[in-house]
C-alpha cells in the first residue's frame, strides 16, 4: 500500500474536496481537523506528503508543521491557507518553513503539480 | 431456406432418384437373367428328351435286327423296352412344350413317327414267327416309309437344332441384358459420384462463403468494438474533464468563500466602528461595533450618507464640516484621529475620535473605510 497524503485543515468543504481530487488521482489521502490528530497519525505511518492550512482547530498550522517536520525532516510539507501572505513574507519567511506555499485561491491544477513535484506520481 | 442448403437437398435427390433408377434396372434385369436361366435349363432338358428318344430308338433299332437275326425272345424283349423308353423320353419332352404351342407340335409329330415305329417294330416281330427271311422283308420294307429310324433322327435333330437356334438367341439376349445391367450400374455409379462431387463442391462453396461472412462479421464487430472503445475512451475522458472541472469550481467558490469570509471576520473582529463608504461617502458596510456604537442596524445604514450618523466637529466654528473627508478621499491619503460626534437611533451624540483610509485599487480610489473610537461618553440631550 502507498504511503499516504496527510491534509490537515479546519474546514470540512476543504479537506473533502483536496481528498476527492487527489484519491481521483490515484494518491491515497488521509484528512484531520486537529494538528494532534495529524500528528499521531503522522507518526504512527510516515506520509509521503502533508498538506496543511494555518489555522487548525486547537492549534496553529505553523507550529504543528514545526513539530512534524522535526518528526519528518524528509517528509515535504505544503502550506495552503487562505492567508494571502505579502510575497516578501513568503520568500523570506515561509518558504524557510514549509516545502511550498499555496493560496487557496490557486486552482486544483496547480495544487496537484506542486503535490507530483514534491511526492511523485501516485 | 438457405440457397446452399436448397441446392445439396437437389443434389440429394438426383442422387437417389440415379440411386433408385439403377436398382429398377438392374432388379429388373436380374428377373430377366433368371427367367431366361430357367428357359435355358428347360430347353436343355427338351433336348435331352429329344436326344434320349432317339438314342433309344437306335437301340430299339438294333436289337430289333438282333432279334430278327437270332430270333432270341430276350432280344425282342430288349427291343421293346427301348421302344417304351423312347416313348417315354417323348411323353417327358410333350409335357415340357406344352406352353410352347410349336415345339409342343414337333414333339406330337416326333412321337406319331416313333408310334408308327413302333407298330412296324411290331409287324417284324410278328413276321419272325414266320422266320428270319420274312421279317427281314418286312423290316427292309418298313425302312422306306417316313416311319424308318432316320426319318426319326431327322425329325428330332431339325427340332434339336430349333432349340439350340433358341438357345443361341437366347443366349445373346441375356448377354445383352447383362452387358445392360454392368452399363447401367456403372453409369448410375459414375453420375452419383459425379453428383457426389457436385454437393462436396457446394458444401466447399457454401462453408467458404460462410467463413468469409464470419470473417467480414467478426471485422465489422471488432470495428465496432473500436469505435466502441474509442467512443467510450472519449466520454470516460470528457467525464474526467467535467469532474476535474466541476472540483475546481467547487474548490475556487470554496477559496473564494473562504476568502470572503476571513476577510469579514477581521473587519467584524475589530472593537472600533468601521464603516466602508463608496466614493460619494454613502455607507455600503458596517461592522457590529457600528450597531453596538450607534443602535442602527446594517439594513438602517446602508446607502445612506455617512454625515447621517457622524460629523466632525468643527475647528473654531460651529458648522458641521463634511468637507474635509471628500477633500481627503479625492486626494487618496489618511485623515488621521479627527475628533468627531456620532449620533446614535436615540439622538444621543457621543464623542468619536475619526480615522478615514481611502480605499485604493491600483491607483484609483473607490471608496473609503472611517474607523470610529470612542473618546469618551459623553451623553448630550
Amino acid at each position: 500500500m502507498p504511503k499516504p497524503i496527510i491534509i490537515v485543515d479546519d474546514e470540512a468543504p476543504i479537506r473533502e474536496l483536496l481528498a476527492e481530487y487527489l484519491g481521483g488521482h490515484g494518491y491515497r489521502v488521509m484528512t484531520f481537523a486537529a494538528a494532534s490528530e495529524a500528528e499521531r497519525a503522522a507518526q504512527a505511518e510516515a506520509p509521503r506528503l502533508i498538506i496543511s492550512d494555518l489555522q487548525l482547530e486547537e492549534s496553529d498550522g505553523l507550529e504543528m508543521i514545526a513539530r512534524l517536520k522535526a518528526a519528518l525532516p524528509e517528509t515535504p510539507i505544503i502550506l495552503l491557507t487562505g492567508v494571502l501572505f505579502d510575497p516578501e513574507v513568503v520568500r523570506t519567511t515561509i518558504s524557510q518553513k514549509v516545502s511550498a506555499y499555496l493560496e487557496k485561491t490557486s486552482s486544483l491544477g496547480r495544487i496537484l503539480e506542486e503535490v507530483r513535484r514534491l511526492a511523485g506520481p501516485p | 431456406m438457405d440457397r446452399a442448403i436448397r441446392r445439396i437437398l437437389l443434389f440429394f435427390g438426383l442422387i437417389s432418384a440415379v440411386l433408385v433408377g439403377v436398382a429398377v434396372v438392374a432388379v429388373r434385369n436380374i428377373n430377366r437373367s433368371a427367367a431366361g436361366a430357367d428357359w435355358v435349363n428347360h430347353t436343355h432338358a427338351v433336348i435331352l428328351e429329344i436326344n434320349g428318344a432317339v438314342s433309344d430308338g437306335m437301340e430299339a433299332e438294333g436289337d430289333l435286327r438282333t432279334y430278327v437275326m437270332t430270333g432270341d425272345p430276350r432280344d425282342r424283349g430288349a427291343a421293346r423296352q427301348d421302344l417304351a423308353r423312347m416313348d417315354e423320353h417323348l411323353a417327358t419332352a410333350r409335357a415340357l412344350t406344352r406352353r410352347e404351342p410349336a415345339q409342343n407340335a414337333e414333339v406330337q409329330a416326333l412321337a406319331d413317327l416313333e408310334g408308327r415305329r413302333e407298330a412296324l417294330d411290331a409287324r417284324v416281330m410278328a413276321a419272325r414267327a414266320a422266320g428270319a427271311d420274312a421279317a427281314e422283308r418286312v423290316l427292309v420294307a418298313g425302312e422306306g416309309d417316313e416311319a424308318s429310324l432316320a426319318a426319326i433322327r431327322q425329325a428330332a435333330g431339325k427340332l434339336t437344332d430349333e432349340e439350340m437356334q433358341l438357345l443361341a438367341e437366347r443366349d445373346t439376349v441375356a448377354y445383352v441384358q447383362a452387358e445392360t445391367t454392368r452399363w447401367t450400374v456403372w453409369i448410375g455409379v459414375a453420375v452419383d459420384v459425379a453428383l457426389l462431387l457436385g454437393v462436396a463442391w457446394v458444401i466447399r462453396d457454401a462453408l467458404a462463403a460462410r467463413r468469409r461472412a464470419e470473417r467480414v462479421l467478426q471485422d465489422a464487430n471488432a470495428q465496432l468494438e473500436d469505435r466502441v472503445r474509442q467512443r467510450t475512451a472519449e466520454l470516460q475522458a470528457a467525464n474526467q474533464r467535467l469532474t476535474t472541472e466541476n472540483l475546481e469550481r467547487r474548490w475556487a467558490n470554496q477559496a473564494l468563500e473562504h476568502q470572503l469570509r476571513y476577510n469579514l471576520l477581521i473587519v467584524n473582529s475589530i472593537s472600533d466602528a468601521v464603516f466602508v463608504l463608496t466614493k460619494v461617502l454613502n455607507i455600503s458596510r458596517i461592522n457590529p461595533a457600528v450597531v453596538h456604537l450607534t443602535g442602527w442596524e446594517a439594513q438602517d445604514l446602508v446607502n445612506r450618507p455617512l454625515t447621517s450618523v457622524v460629523r466632525l466637529e468643527a475647528g473654531a466654528g460651529s458648522e458641521p464640516l463634511v468637507d474635509p473627508l471628500n477633500q481627503a478621499l479625492k486626494e487618496g491619503r489618511d485623515l488621521r484621529d479627527q475628533a468627531a460626534v456620532a449620533e446614535d437611533r436615540r439622538g444621543r451624540k457621543v464623542n468619536v475620535s475619526l480615522t478615514l483610509y481611502p480605499l485604493q485599487d491600483k491607483d484609483k480610489v473607490v471608496g473609503g473605510i472611517v474607523i470610529l473610537r470612542p473618546r469618551e461618553a459623553k451623553a448630550s440631550p
